[in-house]
């Protein structure tokens, strides 16, 4: 491995991989965020009394985990591209080439999946919260949004937050299939390098250390906040 | 004979309560006045109604018909989707839960906060009142219950007395008019039993105005004011204890008693 390949600046690609890096958390981050969202919304959908929310809460889970992210990525791209250029064409005479902006489709595309697989992790924390804790709640006059803030959200978090960390760890390493339309994180970077340079190896070693690095960092904090969660919870 | 109490001047009116699940009728009609200062015990069989006529005071269940008017202010009940009765006033229905302090058979203590947490949350968050006013009056009332040492311990650290006396504690924060008690001694074991009834003689004495269902018949007996003895959703025998006690007039209450004592 030649080490001089990783400088800083215009000699080497050391500076580039570290963006490279920065984008790929700033997808996974935003994407997560996005993930939880959508998660709970699809988990209140789904605990719902109403058939009809649970019937669209279901379909969308069932569709996006029954199909390889990959792929949906390639038609939300291709078919939000395809259905933008018609609206240029059609509605503003533009005949050249529109494309979909690549980080926020990433965004949307990871984070449709993450929110899929957390809606599953915040069903069942809410289902594990014992009835008691939220009468107790009731009887002594919170509002409901009392009631979600005050301690459905605090307990739920103690039973979610395991599930979570695994889904926020699937989701950093799911952006490198971003890579595939273009956006330029540090398995796209990786690739650019060892392209240019003829080193694949030295960029792929390079880009696994500096998922792993990422990864590691995370799941320390997820410890440190599941202990939090957990306070008041006898250890087994 | 005492007259019964006009509406105004009841600390606490149930009145020809109703409650059905699915085509069950759990409550066929049950009243109850509480004036300032009664002890009232609510005894009857398991599956008598107990539970659910305390649960449809502070609406945890809503019931189907009835009234309740607590301090003077009533909660209306209306026909909603499906048939299911809603209270279309949820501002009103918060303002007469947190007057009415209800201490539960499993304790419910919110099991993520401390015990000086769980006594402050309701007058903090429901009430709005300042946090080191409410601090100063949750640590007075631990003491009163004796467990003031441990106010920075987590529900699970603690014996389920000393839990059961945590939540007298928090439903006493609120400066509730009435304490409703579901069996409160009920998930305890036996030698836990005596700390948290000799709590509840206590606020008695102070005049506390409380509706208690319980098992506990020396309770009964001895600190109520009145006693209701419960069967298949209806009041079946409502008198003094020692009346109740010592001489009941029907046939069930007398069978129900020589069965538990
Ligand atoms: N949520 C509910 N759904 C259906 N049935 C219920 C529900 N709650 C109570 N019941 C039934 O109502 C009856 C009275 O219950 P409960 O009020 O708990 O009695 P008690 O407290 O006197 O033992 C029981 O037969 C019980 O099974
Ligand atoms: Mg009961």
């Amino acid at each position: 491995m030649d080490l001089t390949l990783l400088a800083w600046g215009d000699a080497g690609w050391g500076d580039q991989m570290a963006l490279g890096a920065l984008v790929t958390l700033a997808v996974a981050i935003c994407a997560y965020a996005l993930g939880i969202v959508v998660g709970a919304g699809l988990a209140a959908m789904k605990l719902s009394g109403l058939p009809p929310l649970r019937w669209i809460a279901q379909a969308y889970t069932t569709v996006i985990r029954g199909i390889p992210e990959l792929l949906v990525i390639y038609l939300v791209f291709f078919g939000g591209g395809a259905a933008l250029r018609a609206i240029a064409s059609g509605m503003f005479g533009y005949e050249g080439y529109v494309d979909l902006p690549i980080f926020l489709t990433g965004t949307i595309c990871i984070g449709a999946s993450a929110g899929a697989y957390s809606a599953e992790v915040i069903r069942g924390a809410v289902l594990v919260v014992p009835k008691g804790q939220i009468e107790a709640a009731i009887a002594v006059g919170m509002t409901r949004r009392q009631r979600f803030w005050r301690v459905l959200v605090p307990q739920v978090a103690r039973y979610a937050l395991p599930g979570l960390g695994n889904i926020w760890q699937f989701t950093l390493k799911d952006t490198s299939l971003i890579s595939v339309i273009g956006l330029v994180e540090i398995m796209r970077q990786a690739a650019i390098a060892a392209g240019s340079t003829k080193e694949p190896f030295t960029f792929y070693v390079v880009a696994a250390l500096l998922y792993l690095g990422l990864t590691s960092l995370s799941n320390r904090g997820f410890l440190r906040a599941e202990s939090w969660a957990n306070r008041g919870v006898r250890r087994a | 004979m005492t007259q019964a109490a006009p509406t105004e001047t009841a600390a606490l009116l149930a009145e020809n309560v109703h409650k059905r699940f699915g085509n069950f009728e759990v409550l066929k009609g049950i009243s109850l006045t509480a004036r300032a200062e009664d002890v009232i015990s609510i005894i009857g069989a398991s599956g008598s109604g107990k539970s659910t006529f305390l649960r449809c005071i502070n609406f945890l269940e809503t019931p189907d018909s009835g009234r309740i008017v607590v301090g003077g202010e009533e909660i209306r009940v209306r026909a909603g989707r499906r048939g299911l009765p809603v209270v279309s006033d949820q501002a009103a229905l918060g303002r007469i839960r947190a007057r009415l302090g209800m201490v539960f058979q499993g304790f419910n203590l919110w099991s993520h906060m401390t015990v000086l947490q769980n006594v402050m949350e309701g007058p903090v968050t429901v009430l709005r009142e300042p946090k080191g006013e409410v601090r100063d009056r949750a640590m007075d009332l631990l003491a009163k219950v004796g467990i003031a040492e441990k106010h920075d311990a987590y529900p699970v650290e603690l014996s389920g007395g000393q839990q059961q006396r945590v939540a007298i504690a928090r439903a006493l924060c609120m400066q509730p008019q009435v304490l409703l008690f579901d069996e409160p001694t009920s998930a305890l074991d036996p030698e836990l039993v005596g700390e948290v009834l000799k709590v509840m003689r206590d606020l008695a004495a102070e005049g506390r105005t409380m509706v208690v269902v319980t098992h506990e018949m020396g309770f009964a007996r001895e600190v109520s004011s009145r006693v209701m003895f419960l069967a298949d959703g209806r009041v079946e025998e409502e008198s003094s204890p020692a009346e109740l006690f010592g001489n009941p007039r029907s046939e069930r209450c007398r069978r129900f008693l020589a069965s538990v004592l």
